[in-house]
C-alpha cells in the first residue's frame, strides 16, 4: 500500500459557515421514491465549502440517487436541495446549478471513438465555452492531470486510469466551484487511485468542494468528513477519526487463534457476554470488549487460543460496525 | 435553444457513424443491397417454365402446338414418350408442368369434334400456376389460328392497354416501392441505435449534467440521419433512373417533400424505440421488426393492399410506409402532384406529428424526471 494513502493527514482547514452561502451543498429532508421503493429516505446534511467528503454505502444505499439530484438530474419526490446557495426548488435554477457543479459519473462517460481533443471540445460546446478559454482551459487540464500522451489519441487507447483523469479533466472543463465524483476510481490500479487522490486533494486545495463516493476505505479516509448511507437513510456524518471515536469509544483488539477456531465457537463468542462487537476478518477477528472487566475474563479463558493485540479501528471496522453490523 | 449546442451533437454523432463500421456498412450498403435483390430478383413475369410435352397426335396440327410454346419463349420444353412419363416429370419435380396431346387431336379438330390435350399443373406453386394458365389462353388461341389459319372470330373483342406501365415491367412496379423499404429500415434502424447508445455507454449522464435541452439533443441527433436518408433516396432514384430505367413522371419537389414526411416518421420511431428501450442490441431488433416487416409485407409493396383481408386493410391504415408507397409510386408512374395525392399526403402527416410528438414527449419525460 502506498505509504501517502495511509500516512495520518492533518486535518485540512475548512471555512467555517456563517452563513448559509458558506455551504456548498445543503439536503433537507430529501426523499426520492421509485414505484414503492425508497431509494433515499429523509436524508439531510451539509456540507461545507472547500471540504472533500466522503459519502459511503453499499450498493444501493442511494449514494448516486442522491448525487443525481444534487447535478439535477433527478427531481426528488420531496425535500429540499441546493447547491452553491442556489436551490432546486425552483426548477428554473437547474441550469444555473448545472454551470457551477462537475459530475463524473459511475459509468465511463467519454466517447470512447472519440479522440481526447474531441471529447472535451465537444464537452466544451455542451457548456458553450468560448473556444479561447476553451484553448488555454484544455492546456491548463492537461498539464494538471500531467496528461503526456497525444492528444489526438482515441479515447479507447488510453490505459483505464489515463481514462479516469481525463473523464475528470471533462468534468471540470468550466472550472465548477463544486465537484460531485460517483466512483472515481473503481476498477482502476492502485497506483492510478493514488494519482487520482492527489489530483482531488490538488483540486480541493484550490479551494473547491469534493463530493466523493468510494468503495476503498483507504481513500475514504482522506476526506475531511464522511456520510455513511444505509438502505436510503443517513447514519452517521463525521470526520473519519470522530466516526472511529463514537463507533468504537472502547479499546479493539486483533485475535488472531492459534487453534481452529470452529463456526460455532466463533459464533458462541459473538453471542457471547465478552463483546459488543466481535467480526471475522479473513482468519483474524476484530473485538471491542463491553468492559475492562469482561476484556479481563475472556483472556482468562482464552489467552492460549489467540494472540491478541490491541489496535486502533480503522473505517473499515467503522462500516461494518454501522453499515453491515447492524443487518445481521 | 440554443442551436450551436444541437450543432455539437451533431458533430459529434458524425465521427460516431464515421467511424464505426457498422453504421457505415449500414448506410451504404444496405440500399444497395436492396436494390440488387429485390431490382433484380423479384421478377412477377415467370420465365423459363419447365413444361414437359407428350404428343400422342404427331401431326402437322399438334406440331404447331409445340412450336407456338417454344417460340413463346416463357417454357423450356422436354418432350417425353408417354403420358405417364410426362406426369412422372412432375412428381420428379424436373417439370413444374405437363402438356399431353391426345391421338387423333388433328382429326378431331378438322371434323370439328373439338381437339383434346390435358395441362397438368404442379399446383404447390401458385404464382407460377397462375403465370402459366394465363399464357396458355394465349397460345391456345395463337395455335389455333396458326393450324386453321384463320382468325378466331371474337364476340366481345377485348383489346387490353396497360396505363402507366404498358408492358407490365415489374421493375417499375418494385424500385420506386424500393424508396420505403429503404427509407423505413435505414432510418428506424440507425436511430434506434443512437439514443440507446448514449444511455448504454453512460454518457447520457454527462450530456444531462450540462445544461443542454432535451430537444437539442433530439435535433442534433436527428440531422445527420435525415441527410443519410436523403443521400440513400438519392441513391435509389438514380438506380431507378438510370439503370432500371423507370420513368419519373412528376414533380420533384412533391417527390423529395414526401420523403422528408415518411423520413421524419421513421427517425422518430426510432428515436421512441431507442429511449424506450435503452439497449442497443434490443433495439436494433425491434425497429427491423417494426421497419422491415410493415414496409415490405403491408405497405402494397408486393401484396395489394386491396386485397387483402379487412383486417390488415384497416390496419395498414395507421402504417405510413403503405401512405408513402402510394406517393412514390404515383409520382413516378403517374406523375401525381399534391392534390392527386391530397389524401395519403394528409394521412402520412397526420402520423408523422403524432409519432414526432410521441418520441419528443417520451424521451423529455424520461431525461427530466
Amino acid at each position: 500500500m502506498p505509504f501517502s494513502l495511509l500516512a495520518p493527514r492533518p486535518r485540512r482547514f475548512c471555512i467555517e459557515p456563517k452563513t448559509p452561502l458558506d455551504f456548498a451543498v445543503e439536503v433537507a429532508n430529501l426523499v426520492v421514491q421509485f414505484g414503492d421503493f425508497k431509494a433515499v429516505n429523509n436524508v439531510s446534511f451539509k456540507v461545507f465549502k472547500g471540504e472533500i467528503f466522503g459519502f459511503l454505502g453499499a450498493n444501493g444505499a442511494g449514494k448516486t440517487t442522491t448525487i443525481r439530484v444534487l447535478c439535477g438530474l433527478l427531481i426528488p419526490t420531496q425535500g429540499h436541495a441546493s447547491v452553491a446557495g442556489i436551490s432546486y426548488d425552483d426548477i428554473t435554477n437547474t441550469d444555473r446549478i448545472k454551470d457551477k457543479v462537475g459530475y463524473m459519473s459511475q459509468k465511463f462517460t467519454l466517447y470512447n471513438d472519440l479522440t481526447v481533443e474531441e471529447n472535451l471540445s465537444f464537452t466544451a460546446s455542451l457548456r458553450k465555452i468560448p473556444a479561447t478559454t476553451f484553448e488555454k482551459r484544455k492546456q491548463e487540464l492537461l498539464n494538471f492531470i500531467s496528461f503526456n500522451k497525444p492528444i489526438k489519441t482515441m479515447v479507447k487507447d488510453l490505459p483505464g486510469g489515463m481514462k479516469q483523469q481525463v473523464s475528470l479533466a471533462a468534468s471540470i472543463l468550466h472550472d465548477p466551484e463544486i465537484i460531485f465524483l460517483d466512483e472515481p476510481t473503481a476498477g482502476v490500479t492502485s497506483a492510478s487511485r493514488e494519482k487520482f487522490w492527489d489530483l482531488i486533494k490538488k483540486l480541493a486545495r484550490q479551494g473547491k468542494t469534493i463530493f466523493v463516493t468510494s468503495h476503498y476505505m483507504d481513500e475514504v479516509e482522506q476526506c475531511d468528513r464522511i456520510a455513511l448511507m444505509r438502505a436510503g437513510e443517513l447514519i452517521a456524518i463525521d470526520s473519519p477519526s470522530g466516526l472511529k471515536r463514537s463507533t468504537f469509544p472502547k479499546p479493539l483488539y486483533e485475535l488472531y487463534p492459534q487453534r481452529n477456531i470452529t463456526f460455532a465457537e466463533a459464533e458462541s463468542l459473538r453471542e457471547g457476554h465478552f463483546f459488543e462487537s466481535f467480526e471475522a476478518y479473513g482468519q483474524r477477528y476484530h473485538a471491542s470488549p463491553i468492559s475492562e472487566a469482561h476484556w479481563n475474563d475472556f483472556k482468562n479463558k482464552y489467552a492460549s487460543d489467540f494472540t491478541i493485540r490491541a489496535i486502533t479501528p480503522t473505517l473499515e471496522d467503522v462500516f461494518i460496525r454501522l453499515v453491515e453490523g447492524n443487518d445481521r | 435553444m440554443k442551436i450551436s449546442r444541437a450543432f455539437a451533437i451533431a458533430e459529434k454523432e458524425v465521427f460516431h457513424v464515421m467511424r464505426d463500421p457498422f453504421t457505415l456498412a449500414m448506410a451504404l450498403l444496405l440500399p444497395m443491397m436492396m436494390v440488387m435483390i429485390f431490382g433484380f430478383a423479384i421478377e412477377f413475369n415467370v420465365k423459363n417454365i419447365h413444361l414437359a410435352l407428350y404428343d400422342g397426335d404427331k401431326t402437322a396440327a399438334s406440331r404447331k402446338v409445340a412450336e407456338t410454346l417454344a417460340s413463346s419463349h416463357y417454357f423450356i420444353i422436354s418432350p417425353t414418350d408417354s403420358p405417364q412419363k410426362a406426369i412422372a416429370q412432375i412428381f420428379a419435380e424436373k417439370d413444374r408442368a405437363a402438356l399431353i396431346i391426345n391421338r387423333n387431336f388433328e382429326y378431331n379438330l378438322f371434323a370439328g369434334q373439338g381437339a383434346h390435350a390435358q395441362l397438368v399443373l404442379d399446383g404447390s406453386d401458385n404464382s407460377t400456376v397462375g403465370s402459366i394458365i394465363g399464357y396458355f389462353s394465349t397460345i391456345q388461341k395463337l395455335s389455333y389460328e396458326k393450324i386453321t389459319k384463320e382468325k378466331i372470330p371474337y364476340m366481345i373483342n377485348l383489346k387490353t392497354r396497360f396505363l402507366y406501365n404498358p408492358e407490365l415491367n415489374s421493375r417499375w412496379f418494385i424500385v420506386p416501392g424500393l424508396m420505403v423499404v429503404v427509407i423505413a429500415v435505414l432510418s428506424t434502424l440507425l436511430t434506434s441505435l443512437t439514443i440507446a447508445r448514449e444511455y448504454e455507454n453512460g454518457s447520457m449522464e454527462l450530456l444531462l449534467s450540462t445544461p443542454i435541452r432535451p430537444i437539442e439533443i433530439i435535433l442534433g441527433k436527428l440531422a445527420p440521419y435525415v441527410i443519410l436518408g436523403f443521400g440513400s433516396v438519392t441513391f435509389v432514384y438514380i438506380m431507378a433512373r438510370g439503370f432500371f430505367e423507370v420513368p419519373f413522371r412528376g414533380s420533384h419537389l412533391v417527390f423529395y417533400g414526401g420523403c422528408f414526411i415518411f423520413l421524419t416518421t421513421c427517425l422518430a420511431q426510432g428515436l421512441l424505440i431507442s429511449t424506450t428501450i435503452r439497449k442497443q442490441q434490443m433495439s436494433m431488433q425491434v425497429a427491423m421488426t417494426t421497419a422491415l416487416l410493415p414496409s415490405i409485407l403491408l405497405s402494397g409493396f408486393i401484396f395489394p393492399v386491396e386485397s387483402m383481408p379487412l383486417f390488415f386493410r384497416i390496419l395498414t391504415a395507421i402504417l405510413p410506409a403503405r401512405w408513402f408507397m402510394e406517393v412514390s409510386r404515383d409520382v413516378f408512374l403517374k406523375g401525381s402532384g399534391v392534390y392527386e395525392l391530397r389524401y395519403s399526403f394528409f394521412v402520412l402527416s397526420v402520423i408523422c406529428i403524432l409519432m414526432v410528438v410521441a418520441s419528443i414527449k417520451k424521451f423529455k419525460r424520461d431525461v427530466e424526471a
